[in-house]
């Protein structure tokens, strides 16, 4: 029992040697392997605050433990889809980011969003988008279209991955046959169930970590996000990213200020910090996402700051769009569409 | 053991060792993968580049995964030490009593955490341990630690509660006779034959609480990433060699630790 004795005297001493030097520290929730360390070690430097981080693995697991309370934490990374969950719930604390110094560097298509109007509680993170990845050197027609996927011709057929992620390849389908993202049109999405089993035997897997497998041609096309195409495109030079012209969807994450944070002004500073372009810059070279901040080019590695999968080229700008999540209702029949398809 | 002529033995049941081989091969296959390729020399998990160790000595220089490795080893300890010593009372308290009403209700609740899905175990601690960090705004280990032990009492419990029941009770009894006081003859006979359950029990305690995800995933608290839930939170990105590395370590750890187990357990009562 002496253990348990001593382990919570560490505890007790711990927890009030967190309270004593609160004024310098900062607990960020974020996914796992998102966080370049350069970021944090510049921070820390600049700011002397002392920066914690906590991984998550899904937007389900944060706003699990969040909505319980009692987490901790003051600055967490949802997704663009779920961020409005978090402010109906009264989960956030209003930083007023768009009234921040560095906000000025915020890229205009970025300062409004749908999911965050005015853009007062998220200070944008990284964000990209679904598209198709088809390794040129078999196939080398046009590849700007879910019909790689779902109605694939002759050469890729055998050679195909999809993203195993419900939203994004129902969405996709959806999109392909014209109908608009959370569409509750059963005929349509009679239509989206038939086309999806139809071309599933035409595909040799849905699995994540394609890069592997594009760099050891294994396969030729997929349907995924544009971070792993550009990846990809390093090990294979052959392979290429098309933004679909029936419509793609986006996505971005942004962190957010939250209600019960202990550090609410060590928290403000890291969000105005993030902003600046050449700590935005830092932020894109870990995890190789695009982010939202005008001139944070200049500080990404070269290959990256010209990749058309990171930067999208001004054709394809028009067609992608951000999707709420649908409403319960017809996430019923997206999952229904899910599981006939997993059959 | 003496086989008696014509008695039941799965040993020499047709097609024994055919059906062995295939189960070993079922559940071990899948690990070879993992293990060949935490040596190999690109950053790929799927496309082999050549020999080498660089992936384990990346995972040792990464700070994170050094830190998260300590922090799973401090839990795992205290949790272990924590659950025998506790499982040990239990054991004592189930099999060295007259029978009672309600053992066999006491015998389930000790056992809950092997029945009950941890998912289940892991939001109820999250809904409580959410309550008490807000009352009293500590967020320290003393969580972690708690929900460790308790998942890992039946763990160690049922080593120690298997040797209790294999002991001889001759000896115990032999020792009443002598005149040694119920304490002198725990500690002089029971305690030093039931050893080896308990260091068993430990053992056993201890890996089940370095692997545990489900629940360190909601209980933990800011910057209390085990090694396990680190390796989660790698998955959404590009997967490396690195993850085989500590996948291989994790495996080895566990495999010596049950090895030793078996040959704790196998040492007779004498």
């Amino acid at each position: 029992m002496k253990v348990a004795q001593k382990s919570l005297l560490a505890g007790v001493l711990l927890s009030m040697s967190s309270i004593a030097l609160a004024a310098g520290q900062l607990n960020l929730y974020n996914w796992g392997n998102y966080t370049n360390p350069k970021l944090i070690e510049k921070f820390e430097k600049e700011t002397g605050i002392k920066v914690t981080i906590t991984d998550y693995d899904s937007n389900e697991t944060a706003l699990a433990k969040v909505r319980a309370g009692g987490h901790g934490f003051d600055l967490a990374v949802p997704s663009h889809s779920h961020l409005p969950i978090w402010v109906s719930e009264g989960l956030l604390a209003n930083p007023r980011v768009d009234q921040m110094p560095n906000f000025k560097n915020v890229a205009d298509e970025w300062r409004n969003p749908d999911w965050d109007p005015g853009r007062q509680y998220s200070a944008p993170w990284q964000w990209g988008s679904v598209g198709i990845m088809v390794d040129t050197s078999v196939y080398n027609g046009d590849i700007n279209t879910f019909g790689i996927v779902l109605d694939p011709p002759q050469e890729l057929v055998g050679k195909i991955n999809v993203a195993p992620e419900m939203n994004d390849v129902i969405t996709s389908a959806i999109l392909y046959l014209g109908g608009e993202a959370c569409t509750g049109d059963k005929q349509l999405l009679r239509k989206v169930r038939d086309k999806l089993v139809e071309a599933k035997p035409k595909w040799k897997s849905m699995d994540y970590g394609v890069i592997e497998k594009f760099a050891g041609r294994d396969l030729a096309a997929s349907l995924y996000w544009n971070g792993a195409a550009f990846r990809a495109r390093l090990k294979n030079p052959d392979v290429r990213y098309g933004y679909p012209r029936e419509g793609y969807s986006l996505w971005a994450d942004a962190v957010v200020l939250l209600k019960d944070a202990k550090n609410v002004e060590e928290a403000k500073t890291f969000m105005n910090f993030i902003m600046a372009p050449e700590n935005a810059g830092l932020i894109s070279e870990f995890a190789r996402y695009a982010n939202s901040i005008v001139g944070s080019e200049k500080y990404m590695p070269e290959d990256m700051a010209t990749a058309p999968e990171v930067i999208i080229p001004k054709e394809f700008i028009g067609f992608g769009k951000f999707y709420p999540t649908c409403p319960p209702d017809v996430q019923k029949m997206y999952t229904a569409i899910w599981t006939e398809l997993q059959k | 053991m003496v086989i008696r002529r014509g008695a039941f033995v799965i040993k020499r049941m047709p097609g024994f060792t055919l059906v062995a081989l295939a189960c070993f091969f079922a559940l071990y296959m899948p690990l070879a993968p993992l293990v060949v390729y935490s040596f190999n020399e690109g950053n790929n998990i799927a496309l082999w580049e050549g020999l080498s160790l660089r992936w384990y000595r990346e995972a040792w220089d990464n700070e994170l995964v050094q830190s998260a490795a300590i922090r799973s080893l401090v839990v795992a300890t205290v949790a272990s030490v924590i659950a025998t010593v506790l499982a040990t009372m239990v054991a004592l308290g189930t099999t060295r009593t007259r029978p009672y009403r309600g053992q066999t209700t006491i015998y389930a609740l000790v056992n809950q955490p092997l029945i009950v899905p941890e998912i289940v175990t892991a939001v109820a601690l999250l809904i409580l341990f959410a309550m008490i960090k807000q009352a009293t705004d500590y967020h320290g280990y003393a969580y972690l630690i708690s929900a460790h032990t308790a998942f890992c009492i039946p763990f160690a419990y049922l080593p120690i509660r298997a040797r209790l029941e294999g002991m001889d009770r001759v000896l115990e009894t032999a020792a009443a006779d002598l005149y040694a006081t119920p304490w002198q003859a725990f500690k002089r006979v029971t305690l030093p034959l039931l050893l080896p359950g308990i260091f068993a029990g430990a053992m056993l305690a201890f890996v089940i609480s370095l692997d545990d995800v489900v629940i360190t995933e909601f209980v933990k608290s800011a910057g209390q990433d085990t090694l396990p839930t680190y390796m989660l939170g790698q998955l959404r990105r590009t997967i490396t060699p690195e993850i085989n590395a500590i996948s291989t370590v994790l495996l080895t750890v566990s495999v010596i630790m049950v090895t030793l187990i078996f040959f704790l357990s196998r040492k007779k009562a004498k």
